[in-house]
Parts: structure tokens; sequence; C-alpha cells
């Protein structure tokens, strides 16, 4: 342009001129251009080199994130209590609990979406039980905190659907037990501090705490089906009788295993509350009770082992009083003027009874008592055992005699099956356990009786449910014996006739004793469903006879009309009538 | 040359030594990415064996033994077994077969459902002479001696068991 608007005469030098100029930009120009791109291309390169060295360095020095090992993240926060046969009692289960964060939102706003009322009338469509004015109220004060415990996983999916951020449902390590209230007084509970508190979660505790040992569940002896069958069945007899408590054990006699223990009313260990606090007390091995009549077979074995009673046929008074240092020993009616020691049991006379006891001698069954444990707390596993009231020094003459009968000496429901267990099995006493016993390690135990005694003492328990006061407990085909004990409780001033214990000892198959079986029930009443009637023989024996073909089959037994214990020796010692 | 060779000898071993290099790289990067291909799939076990204790112990409580203790009494009424719905061993269960002796008890039916015969789908066997229905020992009767058995096609257990072939009394 330049060169147009210039003078005709100056045009070739100005035209030379502007050329180099201009080839002198261009080249200018280009190695700018040159330059640029070299800059450019080295900052990629950098960079690329930066990208390629912090790979190097990731991929050779970075250290692994903080990895977890499989074992431990599998390893369970507390470990499970499993049954005999792997049913799970106790799990450490990652629950659902409903959280209130009034911060979620953020910002300066209001915590929830929806107003508060709107919320909580929601969630009491989901909890039918909470309350709607105070949940409205805790919402709107916008504290945090817990409005549950523990939801159910549905429960969380329409909260969830609720669309309140502010609504959190963390998963927290709970202990959970997947039966309810079965099995409570067995189990117990875990508290809030992490720590097992009244059954097997308190003995176990340092166990299932422990990395080394939780990873393995704590298999304990009980069956879930016969701790199930027990506990319908008590409930059953319970409610039947109006009883106020009942209490139920089942025992295997050769190796001391419990195969059930209830004691109801339960508690739920999933929620403990004032109501189910109330009813932790353990009744089969805390609480002593003077269980009457079931003493009885044991006072006859002792007289028997001891060679006090040879001959079953002998017949002792039976329809005056025993007056002995003041007290008067008498029978709930008279049952003739004498009684031979299979109707005596049959009958369940305590006359007849005192009588022999008195000839057996304190000591002799003192001995005896101490050896099945009487005089000390229950061998079993659980922390809540109570100790015997025993009568103190040697035995006096009416001491002797009461304890015979199972008066003036008040032990647990587990102290009874033991000495049941030892009486069937062939006479050997051993300490009850709720661990899973393995075949061929039980414990030794100490012999009580002679064989011989034991087999007579089945004959005689079958007896009296074959003819005698446990006819109701006698189960189609089980062959079952026992022996029914309906106790007067001691209250201020005596024995109170109204507030009874009546229990029913018995165990099955009587020709190859297996399982020993406990009814206790505490202050029956006379009710339509027990014709009236408050003693064992009404409420107690049913129970067995009902526990027995459900739990039977299950454990191995099965029920057969064509076999039983042979009675035919002492069949002929029984009169027909009530007694003599 | 000399020169040249050295250069060529240490270029070439520069060279190796790279290559190296990047294989002993490159086989970290394949470890480190195998490795974490583990820990992925042992957190993905984790998590299913989570949720299978999840979901157990959610069956475990909805099949606790109250609920179907509940619902045994609402819906179904079972009851234990008695003696009589017992067979010991193969002996008892065959002696189920056995004809029955002149003058024996009637014999212990098991597992026996009654009106099964007319829901069965199947059709009764009908006497050709009398037109009427046989059952039982009737039925057993008629079949006569060296003729072809034909397997009953009965379905329940009482009708099976009736079909029991006899021998015939009296003069041979």
């Amino acid at each position: 342009m330049i060169a147009l608007t210039a003078s005709p005469s100056a045009i070739s030098t100005v035209i030379s001129a502007g050329r180099t100029e201009l080839a002198s930009v261009r080249q200018r120009l280009l190695l700018t251009a040159k330059w640029r791109v070299l800059w450019v291309a080295c900052a990629f390169v950098l960079v690329a080199l930066a990208a390629l060295l912090r790979i190097g360095l990731l991929g050779l020095f970075e250290q692994a994130p903080i990895r977890q090992d499989m074992a431990a993240a599998l390893l369970p926060v507390r470990g499970d209590i499993v049954d005999r046969n792997g049913v799970p009692l106790a799990r450490a289960f990652p629950a659902y609990a409903l959280w209130y964060n009034p911060a979620a939102l953020g910002g300066d706003g209001p915590p929830l979406v929806h107003p508060a009322s709107e919320v909580a009338a929601a969630l009491v469509r989901i909890f039918p039980e909470e309350n709607q004015a105070e949940l409205t109220a805790r919402l709107a004060s916008a504290r945090p905190g817990y409005l549950r415990r523990r939801i159910l996983p549905e429960d969380a999916n329409r909260i969830h659907a609720l669309g309140e951020p502010a609504l959190e449902f963390p998963r927290e390590n709970e202990r959970f037990y997947p039966q309810g209230s079965m099995a409570s007084h067995i189990l117990g509970f875990v508290g809030a501090d992490g720590m097992g508190h009244v059954g097997m979660e308190q003995v176990f505790n340092q166990r299932l705490t422990d990395p080394s040992t939780r990873g393995t569940p704590a298999m304990l002896s009980i069956d879930t089906r016969v701790q199930g069958a027990l506990e319908d069945e008590l409930g059953r007899g319970m409610l039947e009788s109006n009883a106020k408590g009942a209490a139920g054990i089942i025992l295997d006699v050769d190796t001391g295993e419990v195969l059930a223990l209830a004691s109801l009313p339960s508690f739920n260990p999933n929620l403990i509350d004032t109501a189910g606090s109330a009813n932790i007390f353990n009744r089969v091995t805390n609480q002593v009770y003077e269980l009457g009549s079931s003493f009885k077979p044991i006072a006859i074995a002792a007289a028997i082992d001891a060679g006090v009673v040879t001959d079953m046929g002998k017949r002792y008074q039976s329809n005056r009083p025993l007056n002995v240092s003041g007290f008067e020993i008498h029978d709930s009616h008279s049952f003739g003027a004498s009684l031979n020691v299979p109707e005596a049991l049959i009958h369940s006379s305590n006359i007849v009874t005192a009588q022999i006891a008195d000839q057996l001698g304190g000591a002799r069954l003192n001995a005896t008592m101490r050896a099945l444990g009487m005089n000390e707390r229950p061998y079993i596993e659980l922390p809540a055992k109570g100790f015997p009231l025993w009568p103190k020094g040697d035995w006096s003459r009416i001491t002797t005699m009461t304890v015979s009968y199972g008066h003036g000496i008040a032990v647990t429901p587990l102290h009874l099956a033991s000495a049941y267990a030892a009486m069937v099995n062939g006479g050997i006493w051993r300490p009850a356990t709720l661990e899973k016993v393995k075949p061929g390690h039980a414990a030794a135990g100490r012999r009580v009786w002679k064989a011989s005694t034991s087999a007579r003492m089945r004959q005689l328990l079958r007896l009296i449910v074959d003819l005698g006061t446990g006819r109701k407990a006698n189960a189609p085909g089980f062959r079952v014996g026992g022996k029914t004990g309906s106790a007067e409780k001691p209250g201020a001033g005596g024995y109170r006739k109204s507030s009874l214990v009546a229990t029913f000892a018995a165990a099955f198959p009587m020709d190859h004793p297996r399982y020993v079986v406990i009814a206790m029930l505490d202050e029956p009443q006379g009710t339509a469903a027990t014709s009236g009637q408050r003693t064992a023989a009404w409420n107690a024996a049913p129970v067995v006879g009902r526990v027995v073909p459900r739990i039977g089959p299950l454990l191995g037994v099965m029920p057969d009309d064509t076999r039983d214990v042979d009675i035919s020796d002492l069949a002929p010692l029984i009169g027909s009538g009530d007694g003599e | 040359m000399n020169l040249t060779q050295d250069r060529l000898r240490s270029v070439g071993w520069a060279v190796c030594l790279t290559v190296c290099a990047a294989f002993v790289l490159a086989l970290t990067f394949r470890v480190n990415a195998v490795k974490s291909q583990v820990r992925l799939a042992e957190r993905q076990i984790v998590t299913l064996r989570q949720e299978r204790l999840f979901l157990e112990t959610e069956f475990e409580t909805r099949a606790n033994q109250q609920q179907l203790k509940t619902l045994n009494d609402v819906e179904f009424g079972y009851q234990a077994p008695t003696s009589g719905q017992y067979l010991e061993n193969e002996r008892q269960l065959a002696a189920l077969g056995k004809p029955r002796g002149a003058g024996a008890p009637a014999p212990i039916r098991v597992a026996s459902v009654a009106g099964l015969e007319e829901d069965s789908g199947f059709p009764a066997m009908v006497s050709p002479l009398t037109g009427k229905v046989l059952i039982g020992e009737a039925a057993a009767a008629e079949v006569p001696r060296g003729s072809a058995r034909v397997p009953a096609n009965s379905s329940d257990l009482r009708d099976r068991l009736s079909r029991v072939e006899r021998r015939e009394q009296g003069p041979e």
C-alpha cells in the first residue's frame, strides 16, 4: 500500500527496501510462532513427564490403601451363640437404627423439608406405638438423637420414601436374638456397655469378644425345637392353671446336657425394658422351692440302696398320723390301714415315706442328699444360682422325716432334675451343663445309687404314671415315668394352704431312660381347665404329657406301644382300690 | 571405528536397560492391577456375605419357633405323630404286605387317607360280573391264579396295601 502511494521515481528503492523489510517481518513472525510451538510442546512434554513420573511413583512406591483383611472384615464384633444343631440364637447383626440429624440439610434453613408435624404423622403411620405429639416436639427441637434404636429393613425403606434427609438410618452393630424371647434366661443379653449380662452372654463374655476366638460360634447344648416345645407347653399350662410363673427343664440323663431350660414369664433380650427386667430372675436355677412329694422317690431309692427296704410287698401303717417331737405328719386323705412301697408312691403317702426315712436314719439320707449336690448351688454355667435351704448339722428324726417328702429342704428345680437323672441312668450323678458335650466326653460324675436300685426306681416311677397320680403325663408309647409333687409354700406363721408349688418330675422312655423332664408351676389356681384342682396331677403332669410326644421324636425316641419297662413283678402288689 | 563401536555398545546397553526397566514397570503395574482386582473381589465377597447374614437373620426371625407355632395353630393344626404312625424297620414295613392268616385281626393301616379314591383321578376297578366297584379284599380275591400281575395304577397307599395277592383257600 505504501508502494502504491509513493512517487514513480522512488519506486525501485522503496520496493526493494519494502521487500527486505517484509521478509524480515515474516521471518520474525515465523520464529515467534516456532518458539511458541516449542514452548507449548515443552509444556506438554513436561506435563506428560510429570504425569508419567507420578504414575511411576504411584505404581512403585505408593502404599496400598489401608486394606482390611477379608477374614477381619467378616469377623463378627461379638461371636455368635448357636444351639446344638447350629441354629443361631444370638448374633452380631448390623441392624438399622433411626437417627435424627438436623444438620443434614445444611445452611440456616429448617432441618426438615416438610413441617415437623407432618413428618411425625408419617412416622407414626410406620410405627403406630410412637407418640405423635412427643415425636413432633422432638423433630421441632432440632436436637440430634436416636428416634428408634432398631428398625426393620422394610421400615427403613418406608422412611427413605418420606424424602427427609434429616432422618438417617445408620447400620449399627447390635446384638440380635432371632428367636425373640425364647431361651432368654439361658442367653441373657448384652447391655449398652457391650458386656454380656445374666446368661451365657455373661459366661462367655471373654470368649465372645476375644478376636482370636469369636470367629467360631459358641455352641450350647440346648435344642431350639425342644426349647420351643417346652416353653410353649409350659406357657399353656401356666395360662390354664392361672399360675404366677412356671419353670421347666429337660436334661440328658447320660451326659447332663440341658436340652431346654425355661423360666416363665420370660423377657425379650432384644428389648430390655422395665417390664422385661422384672422377669430376668431365673426360676430354674436361682429360686429354691420346697418341692414336696417329688422327693419321695429319692428317699425310697436311698432306703432301697441301703438295704432298709428289701421287700416291696412289706406293708406300713398308713391311717394314723405320725406324731414326732410335737409335729404331726399326715396324708391328704386316708389310703387305708396299710400300704406297701409301690402303693405308697402311687398314692404319694407322707406317712409311709416318713416311716421308711425314719428307719433309714438321718445320716444316710443326709449322705444321699449330699451326694446329689442338694447342699450346694446347682452345677451349671449360668451365673445366677440359688443356694439351697439345707437343714444344718445332724438331722433330727423330724427333719429326716420331712426331708423325705420334700419339706424342710428347698432346692432349685435343676437340683431335682440332676437327682432324677441319677436315679434313672444307673445311679450316676453328673453336673448339668449348657455346653454341648462331645460323644464320649461326658463328665465322670459320681455313683450315688447301685444300678439295681436305679432299675427298681424305673419300675416304680413308671408305675406312678401308669396307675398313680401321674396318669395325665402318660404319653402313649413314650413309657413316661415320674412323680408329682404339690408343696404348700411357706409364709408367715407356717405353710399357706392356698399357694402351692406343683411339680412333675419325669423321665422317658423308662425301659432305657434318655431324658428327664421337669415341669413346675408356681401358685397354680383351680380353674375349669384343671377341673378345679390345684395339685400337680392336674396341672404339671399334663404339661409333661404334652411336651413328651412333641420332643420325643425330635430327640430320637420313637413312640412304641409294644415296649415298656417290665413291671410284672410289682403289678400284683398294687391293690385295686385306694390301698387296703 | 573404535569410538563408534564403544558408542554402539553403550547405546545398546542403554536400550537394553531401558527395555528391561519398561518391562519391570509394566509388570509392576500389572501386579498392582491384579492386586486391586483381588481387593475388589474380596470387598464384594464381604458385602455378599454380610448380605447373606442379613437375609439369613431376617429369615430366622420371621421363621422363629414362636412364629411357626402361631402359624401351625392358625393354619395347619399339625400334631405330634402317635406310635401308630411309626415303622421301626424294613421288616415291619414288609409285614404290612403279608397275606393275612385265617382268623387274624384286621391289619393296621398306616398313612391312610379316607376318601382319596374318589378324588385320585383314576377310574375305580369294576367287577366284570356284577358291575360293582371293587375295593380292598374283593379286588384281591378277583386276581386269577397264574394270570399276569398288572401293577396297580392306584395312587394311594391304602389301595396298594389292600391289593394283596392271596393264596386261594381250600383244596388245591
